[in-house]
């Protein structure tokens, strides 16, 4: 037991050793990377992220996977923006329904929620793999973007909305406070209560874990749900602050969230990892998308450079984690 | 009113399917093969080819190939078996897309291109063709010209493996690239999107604060960088040039906050594709093998004239 946690901690501490150095490379390569402002922005930049790849932890931790948080994301972003800025007109009926901020960010959500459930539901359900179930919902939610948005982006959405992407409270942009939260919120979740304790115990051996009574068919539920809920509300702050619903918006986010679990230590067979795990995996992707384009590298290059990273990682995690 | 409209959609794809055994084989229909409706720009296409084509009492189908040349190919097999009798054509590649025209003209079915032009002049009935290198050229010169020959600036490309990403680039910097105080001092991606171009900008600005104008390889990338200005407060320092014509951007033309755009015509291109079809269907054969369509540079000057993706 004492021998699992003094791993655990090493694993975070070399995700947060492979930070420190990223950051030191770059500042001395560039003097404009350590400053304040950049600092807000590559937090601000990332609270998207870290909102969709929190979700994916407890999925990944469940030996699950989401595919489809970037089509998610779009989807609900989009219903937002088309509640806040058409409403719905029933003309047969005469009616017309408005929707205020609070309300149509709220089902956002919910639709985030509900695609969330479905997912959970195929897999538990009908047994389809979560690779597969999610890998339809990706196609299924983009096509119905398209089909809500017609294609074009939904934009000029008002002061009030934008605010949540772009505004301010006591010193620190509003997008960083929510994804403090949605940190807090998950690390409460998987360290303190019955259910975090049941993703683990799912995802290091599902049967151990039916046969000790877990409902493990609703905690996949209410797992690939919160995944869901927290795309849409990474969905609700990218829209929020281009102050446009885009129809491409989001993809191949799931990439991204997938390789900030992995960098942050989350073994993909599930059962092992942390939230604070992958937040750290999301600030090295943050920090690199954002040292790469200060240091000006060529965008083929880019690319090469944040695949290698994320094969190193998981190397690394590897070679330690040999031992168990 | 959108909502609706999906609601509509998803009535009407149930009572069509069920009402389609009753077609008769000699219908006059015409494939619409899109190279992506991921993107606003050739949805409005597209639609507009369609809308053109229903119009010409022609059935019309649109295919979308999602940027994939293997996919492209699948869909020009589907047209020609099911029989279409004209394929109103935007290109995925120029070289990869030359193949499946080939295909279509072995088996007799006409194939006009609209917007991006294939690298063959003998396979394809007309090509109706965006003039993204001039229009690109048109830009540059009144680049060139607001900021009077000086100055540092930073450049956002579309995708990197796209033609038009670098057809755009390089017009750009045939001009910008003659007057040695015009400095580049940056050239990034941000895919045509506009959060990464809301992001790579916010980046670009740390590095490069006093920049005097931001090239962009489209409206969407125009639209992101202009937000990372205004966040940083810059927006009426740092001038930001766009292309494509979209909407966002010709209302923010209208507000001083973007410099300009090329204008590019998507509904003249795809009404001509969809009439010369319909032409050659009657039995006229002469047609130009390329027909340029202008792109024209929309400013604070000329922006009354101007609507999204054309003129008003």
């Amino acid at each position: 037991m004492n021998l699992a946690i003094k791993k655990e901690q090493f694993s975070k501490l070399q995700s947060l050793i492979a930070l420190l150095v990223l950051c030191l490379v770059i500042s001395l390569l560039s003097d404009k990377f350590l400053t304040v402002a950049n600092g807000w922005n590559v937090l601000r930049q990332i609270s998207v992220n870290i909102c969709i790849s929190v979700g994916m932890t407890l999925v990944v931790l469940t030996a699950g996977i989401d595919l489809s948080v970037g089509s998610v994301l779009a989807l609900c972003g989009a219903i937002t923006a088309g509640l806040l800025k058409m409403g719905i007109e029933l003309p047969d009926q005469n009616l017309y329904i408005g929707f205020t901020l609070f309300g149509a960010c709220l089902i956002g959500i919910l639709a985030g929620a509900a695609l969330g459930f479905f997912n959970g539901w195929a897999i538990t359900t009908f047994k389809v793999p979560p690779f597969v179930a999610t890998l339809a919902m990706l196609t299924v939610a983009r096509g119905l973007t398209m089909l809500w948005t017609g294609g074009f982006p939904i934009s000029n959405l008002g002061a009030s909305f934008a605010k949540l992407g772009t505004g301010w409270f006591i010193g620190v942009p509003v997008p960083v406070w929510i994804s403090f939260l949605v940190v807090l919120l998950a690390i409460f979740i998987s360290n303190k209560t019955p259910l975090g304790r049941y993703i683990y115990a799912i995802g290091g051996n599902e049967n151990a874990a039916r046969l000790s009574g877990i409902q493990i068919n609703k905690v996949k539920i209410m797992v690939y749900s919160l995944a869901g809920a927290l795309a849409a509300l990474g969905g609700l702050m990218m829209t929020a602050r281009l102050d446009s619903a885009q129809p491409n918006a989001g993809t191949g986010y799931e990439l991204d969230a997938i390789a900030a679990v992995v960098i942050g230590g989350t073994s993909l067979s599930g059962g092992r990892g942390t939230i604070l795990g992958t937040v750290l995996g999301a600030i090295i992707i943050g920090v690199l998308n954002n040292g790469l384009v200060l240091l000006n590298v060529s965008p083929f290059w880019q690319q090469v450079v944040k695949g290698l990273v994320i094969l190193l990682a998981v190397i690394i995690d590897r070679a330690n984690s040999k031992g168990e | 009113m959108k909502h609706l409209h999906f609601a509509l959609m998803l009535m009407l794809g149930l009572s069509t399917t069920a009402c389609q055994p009753k077609k008769t084989p000699q219908e006059k229909k015409m494939a619409i093969i899109i190279s992506t409706l991921n993107n606003p720009w050739f949805v409005f296409l597209a639609e507009n080819a369609a809308a053109k084509a229903k119009e010409l009492g022609y059935e019309a189908k649109i295919f979308d190939s999602q940027n994939n040349t293997a996919l492209e190919s699948d869909h020009f097999e589907n047209a020609i078996v099911s029989g279409f009798q004209a394929i109103l054509f935007n290109p995925t590649d120029a070289d990869g897309s030359v193949a499946n025209v080939q295909k279509a003209k072995d088996a007799g079915v006409p194939v006009f291109c609209m917007d991006r032009e294939i690298n063959s002049n003998t396979v394809a009935v007309s090509q109706i063709l965006s003039d993204s290198y001039s229009g690109s050229v048109a830009v540059a010169k009144h680049f060139v010209q607001q900021l009077n020959k000086k100055g540092t600036y930073v450049e956002i490309l579309g995708l990197v493996g796209d033609n038009n990403t670098w057809a755009r680039s390089k017009g750009f910097h045939s001009v910008v690239d003659n007057y040695p105080a015009l400095k580049m001092v940056a050239q990034q991606s941000a895919d045509f999107d506009r959060n990464k171009a809301l992001e790579v900008m916010e980046s670009l600005l740390q590095a490069q604060p006093n920049i005097d104008a931001v090239f962009c390889g489209n409206d969407a990338m125009a639209m992101g960088a202009y937000q990372a200005l205004a966040g940083a407060g810059k927006a009426d320092k740092v001038k930001v040039f766009g292309f494509d014509g979209a909407a966002d951007v010709i209302t923010a033309i209208k507000e001083g906050k973007v410099s300009a755009t090329g204008m590019q015509f998507p509904q003249v291109m795809a009404q001509m594709a969809a009439v010369f079809a319909d032409e050659y269907l009657r039995g006229k054969r002469d047609f130009a093998q390329k027909i340029p369509v202008a792109v024209e540079l929309v400013t604070l000057n000329n922006i009354d004239d101007y609507a999204a993706f054309g003129k008003k």
